[in-house]
């Protein structure tokens, strides 16, 4: 089912109905993203479980919270209410588009040094999940009439395995990985939430309150 | 220690205590204040002499001499140093001298303080035996650190040019770590001088990761010189060299990533300015052990095997966290059960089993390499994923003309490596492929050619290949086939004796020669062999019709093993001398046939046919020859079958036939038949339409040459059951004392079985109370009779009371059982005389008792009288 919702997401640029006058408009791909968030979130429990049982204790210890070290290149989900209310849907888009397509490659990142075989196929479906959610924020963008953002020349990020980067570093940046998606996740149901809200006026208000989960 | 005498530089003063000697006690007196006063003297004299010469040696062959100066003597004094060494040598100096060795023995040494004319001249005997022999300081030349293996490495020169012979040396080296300079090793490390200077190299491995705390490394020798005699004594130690990690800014736990062995210790530390505040591995928290600065370190002692990612050590500061990861592991098992075949001698594939885990993963995982000694070349194997179960196998590309293979494999893991061998002769190794593309070709009805693909280049060897015929309701053939190999693949095999009209399953697997394993079994081809003409003609028998003018002729559907074929139809014929009656083209699901014939003596002819051809003719007389001494008998079965048995009857020529019926069906009954050589005497007549309960008529016939004779007609039962009716009875006749009881026959459909007998009870009892009893043979008052003249119809129960209801039961019984039973109740008639004879005994025994009774009374009235009569 989840596969089947992807291809549809992942097509929903490519479909003309939604760019012709008289369509019921962006609102059905906007609430599609919004359960694919929510599928996502749910998704990512599972695997941040068995992922951080990979890693081993203390990194699946409930109370772990860990600094934030080397891992700034990670995008980070948490913003101020203030700055995130001043945002526009144009701009809340952008950003949940940017952030997917990095942590959609750290993912990647994530599967090709993990030592079995059963994290890599989880991994493998995660990441298959997060590129349709990323096609169907375009599907959104473009319903909307938002360009794509174009990433620019030598900001593409990248994984490589760096030797001088210790394991127990590479941990730490897992852990944020998982932590960070958790957090863009959550976000983003509240953007896409927002968003729907918006298309079918009146629009309620939302409110926004970010701050870090544990898993 | 040293031998030292005195000599006086100026005359004695002895001859001033002359004038002394007065008086004893006066003498005594003068005599020790004499005694003092030359002991004084002696004690100055020796103050101002050089004494206490000492001599040690640091290269063997110069002794540096030295001695304590004369009293008084200034700072820079001069001494002549004279010695006898072969010739007698002076030397002017200050304070020690250093001369060549000695030669063994003892040796005068003279010393002369100069130019102070208060001190006297020393002489000293001088003896190897009293030279120290104190090596120089040892110098350090290099010490040096590997971080990532803890190790330290420490260099130095001997300096065994300097010693004139071989000696045995014994280095003592030290190792203090932390500022407290706490000693963590203390080792000695035995070489030999050997004329040159040599240098020495020792590591050692920490531990503690060296950049935890700063090492301090000295190092003391003691040479052990054979020809030395004097005192040999350890050189002082080397000024301490340290190493020490420059740390940056930042916090770093030690070691990073390491690799180690299962149930080892290890020592981690963090180095960092900042406080401490726990350090744990995995969830378990551990003591901290302190270090210079802020550093600690944490103390794992018999570490278990790693989870997959490693195992975590953490330590916690205020604010941040910093670890290292650490992978507990097992070098690589000896690789088992290393087998190297091939499937197509193309190619090589080895297998083998890992054995134990080793618990490290991706890039820590072993890695496995095939080298083959005789070519030099070899295969690498690098398994990322955490292994299961399945085998390793590396393929090896095999060599033209070459047939011996060397192989080794080497296990190869951070923690260390194994390996195992294998020569092989690979063609001695083939595990042919699973054979394809199963082909079959007809080369006639009972023939047929195999073809099949196996891939291999088996030019140079032979193929066993077996070849599994299968066939429905039949044990399965296995036939060999030894054939050539070959290049193209392809391979063929006749396959003969074989049925017509016959569906086989082949299937194929294949082994070389010398065997080593066979292929797989290839997958099954099923095929249908061509028709051939029929073996036989069918089975057949004749009746004639009930009013004796047709004859019925009968047939049985040939069995599939003798019709060869599809049989289409049936061609009947009767001949006899005149005349011949056919019926053709009878189609095949028929297989009866009445012809009117008008005598009795034809032969009888019936012909199968497929598309193939015809069968052989199967014929039959239709004669019956009579038998007036025809008893009819009985037989019962064994359950699934009836055992029929007859004398030998050397008439009997062809065979003997066996018809049987259901005995309830009218004629001509025919169920089937059997015939059986005519040597026989007994048959055993089975079939599945027999059924417990059914009686049968089975006739035995002889054939002759004129035809078939009737020798035995057998009722029977191939099981027999209890009848399902009781008999009906009625009371025929009823008596004051008996009663007549009269039954019908049961039917033969409803009785199962030959009748063997009745059962009749009786009991007094009234309808309504007796009914709910049950008729039981043991119970005293019930009585039974068992009837076993089974043409018997009727019984008279006698000797029972008049006026009496008795109840009746009848039931009959076979060999299968008790039928069920049928009831009556019967009143006896009433007995007249019986009564009369009741009413009139009572009457006369009261008359006779009234007749008594009076005579008594009269007589004795009168004797009353007489007596009154008497008084009076």
């Amino acid at each position: 089912m989840l596969a089947c919702l992807c291809t549809v997401l992942w097509h929903l640029p490519a479909v003309p109905a939604l760019n012709r006058t008289g369509d019921p408009g962006p609102g059905p791909s906007i609430q599609k993203t919004y359960d694919l968030t929510r599928y996502l979130e749910h998704q990512l429990r599972s695997l941040a479980g068995t992922y951080l049982n990979y890693l081993g204790p203390p990194f699946n210890e409930p109370d772990f919270n860990p600094p934030r070290l080397g891992a700034e290149t990670l995008p980070r989900a948490t913003v101020d209410l203030e700055v995130w209310r001043s945002l526009n849907d144009r701009l809340r888009l952008t950003q949940n588009y940017e952030a997917y397509s990095h942590l959609l490659c750290y993912l990647r990142g994530l599967n090709r040094q993990a030592a079995t075989a059963e994290l890599r196929r989880s991994l493998a479906h995660f990441c298959t999940s997060l590129q349709g959610l990323l096609g169907s924020i375009a599907g959104v963008m473009a319903a909307l009439g938002y360009p794509l953002p174009q990433p620019l020349p030598g900001t593409e990020p990248t994984w490589t395995p760096g030797p001088a980067h210790s394991d127990f570093l590479q941990k730490m940046d897992d852990f944020w990985l998982l932590k960070e998606l958790q957090t863009w996740l959550w976000r983003s149901a509240k953007d896409f939430n927002r968003l729907k809200k918006k298309m079918q006026p009146p629009a309620a208000a939302v409110t926004l309150h970010l701050e870090a989960h544990g898993f | 220690m040293m031998d030292i005498s005195l000599c006086l530089k100026r005359p004695s003063r002895m001859g001033d205590s002359k004038r002394m000697r007065m008086t004893s006690n006066f003498q005594w007196l003068l005599l020790t204040v004499l005694l003092l006063y030359l002991m004084n003297q002696v004690n100055s004299q020796k103050r101002r002499t050089p004494r206490d010469l000492k001599c040690i040696t640091n290269n063997l062959q110069v002794w540096d001499c030295s001695w304590r100066a004369p009293s008084g003597a200034g700072h820079g004094a001069a001494y002549e140093v004279c010695f006898e060494n072969g010739s007698h040598s002076c030397y002017r100096l200050e304070k020690n001298v250093k001369i060549p060795a000695l030669l063994p023995g003892d040796h005068e040494i003279t010393i002369n303080p100069l130019h102070d004319f208060g001190s006297f001249i020393s002489k000293f005997t001088l003896n190897e035996k009293n030279v120290s022999f104190i090596p120089d300081v040892p110098e350090i030349l290099d010490l040096s650190a590997d971080f990532s293996t803890s190790t330290l490495h420490l260099k130095w020169n001997d300096k065994g040019s300097v010693f004139p012979h071989h000696s045995d040396v014994i280095w003592e080296i030290k190792v203090l770590r932390k500022k407290n300079m706490e000693i963590v090793k203390l080792v000695t490390h035995n070489t030999t001088l050997n004329g040159r200077d040599t240098i020495h190299h020792w590591s050692w491995t920490s531990d503690m990761p060296l950049e935890c705390a700063t090492h301090y490394v000295g190092i003391r020798c003691y040479i052990d010189d054979p020809q030395f005699s004097g005192r040999k004594e350890w050189s002082d130690w080397s000024p301490l060299k340290n190493i020490s990690w420059s740390p940056d800014s930042q916090t770093k736990v030690f070691p990073q990533d390491r690799v180690l062995l299962v149930g080892s210790d290890i020592t981690v530390c963090c180095v960092t300015q900042e406080e401490v505040l726990s350090a744990q591995i995995g969830s378990t928290y551990c003591p901290l052990i302190h270090l210079d600065g802020k550093n600690v370190a944490i103390k794992i002692r018999n570490i278990s095997a790693s989870e997959s990612s490693g195992t975590n050590v953490v330590f916690s500061v205020e604010d941040n966290m910093f670890g290292t990861v650490i992978f507990a592991g097992y070098p690589p098992d000896i690789p088992q059960k290393l087998n190297c075949e091939t499937y197509d001698l193309k190619e090589i594939i080895c297998t083998w089993n890992p054995g134990r885990p080793t618990f490290l993963v991706g890039p820590r995982n072993t890695s496995y390499t095939l080298f083959e000694s005789f070519s030099g070349k070899y295969v690498r194997f690098k398994r990322v994923e955490l292994p299961t179960n399945e085998s390793y196998q590396l393929f090896f590309q095999m060599l033209p003309n070459q047939e011996i293979y060397n192989f080794t494999l080497n296990a190869r893991n951070p923690l260390g490596q194994s390996e195992s061998t294998l020569l092989v002769n690979i063609t001695e190794k083939v595990h042919p492929h699973i054979p394809t593309s199963i082909k079959v070709k007809d080369i006639s009805s009972t023939a047929v050619t195999l073809s099949w693909h196996l891939p291999g280049s088996f030019a140079k060897i032979k193929l066993l290949c077996q070849i599994e015929i299968n066939k429905t309701n039949s044990v399965h053939e296995l036939r060999n086939v030894t054939m050539k190999g070959i290049e193209n693949s392809s391979y063929l095999a006749a396959v003969d004796k074989l049925n017509p009209y016959t569906i086989y399953t082949f299937r194929i697997r294949c082994c070389t020669d010398p065997f080593w394993k066979w292929s797989k079994w290839s997958n099954e081809k099923q095929y249908l062999t061509t028709e051939a003409i029929p073996s036989k003609g069918p089975d057949t028998w004749r009746e004639w019709s009930s009013d004796g003018k047709n004859l019925i002729i009968y047939w049985k559907p040939l069995p599939i093993n003798e019709a060869n074929g599809k049989i289409l139809s049936y061609n009947v014929s009767c001949s006899s001398d005149e005349e011949t009656q056919s019926l053709s083209e009878i189609p095949d699901p028929q297989h009866k046939a009445e012809i009117q014939l008008d005598k009795s003596d034809y032969i009888i002819s019936v012909v199968a046919k497929n598309s193939v051809g015809s069968s052989p003719p199967s014929k039959i007389a239709s004669m019956e020859i009579p038998n007036d001494d025809l008893k009819i008998e009985q037989a019962v079965g064994m359950g699934n079958g009836i055992l029929l048995t007859w004398n030998y009857d050397p008439n009997v020529t062809c065979d003997y036939v066996i018809k049987w019926c259901n005995s309830s069906r009218s004629e001509p009954c025919l169920m089937d038949w059997k015939k059986v050589p005519s040597n026989s005497t007994e048959t055993v007549i089975e079939s599945d339409q027999f059924r417990p309960g059914v009686r049968y008529n089975f006739f035995v016939y002889g054939c002759r040459n004129q035809g078939y004779q009737l020798l035995r007609s057998i009722i029977g039962y191939v099981e027999e059951l209890a009848p399902v009716v009781a008999p009906n009875f009625t009371v025929e006749d009823t008596s004051a004392d008996s009663i007549l009881v009269k039954w019908e026959e049961i039917p033969v459909e409803e009785l199962r079985g030959f009748l063997r007998g009745y059962l009749f009870y009786f009991e007094k009892g009234e309808r309504d109370t007796s009914k709910m009893r049950v008729l039981e043979s043991g119970r005293s008052d019930i009585k039974v009779k068992n009837i076993t003249d089974i043409s018997q119809k009727t019984l008279r129960i006698a000797d029972l009371q008049g006026k009496t209801s008795y109840h009746l039961v009848l039931r009959a019984y076979t060999d299968g059982g008790m039928g069920p039973e049928k009831s009556m109740f019967v009143v006896t008639k009433e007995n007249s005389v019986a009564l009369i004879i009741a009413i009139l005994i009572p009457v006369a025994v009261a008359v006779i008792v009234g007749v008594v009774t009076s005579i008594l009374c009269y007589r004795k009235r009168e004797w009353e009288t007489a007596l009154l009569k008497h008084w009076k």
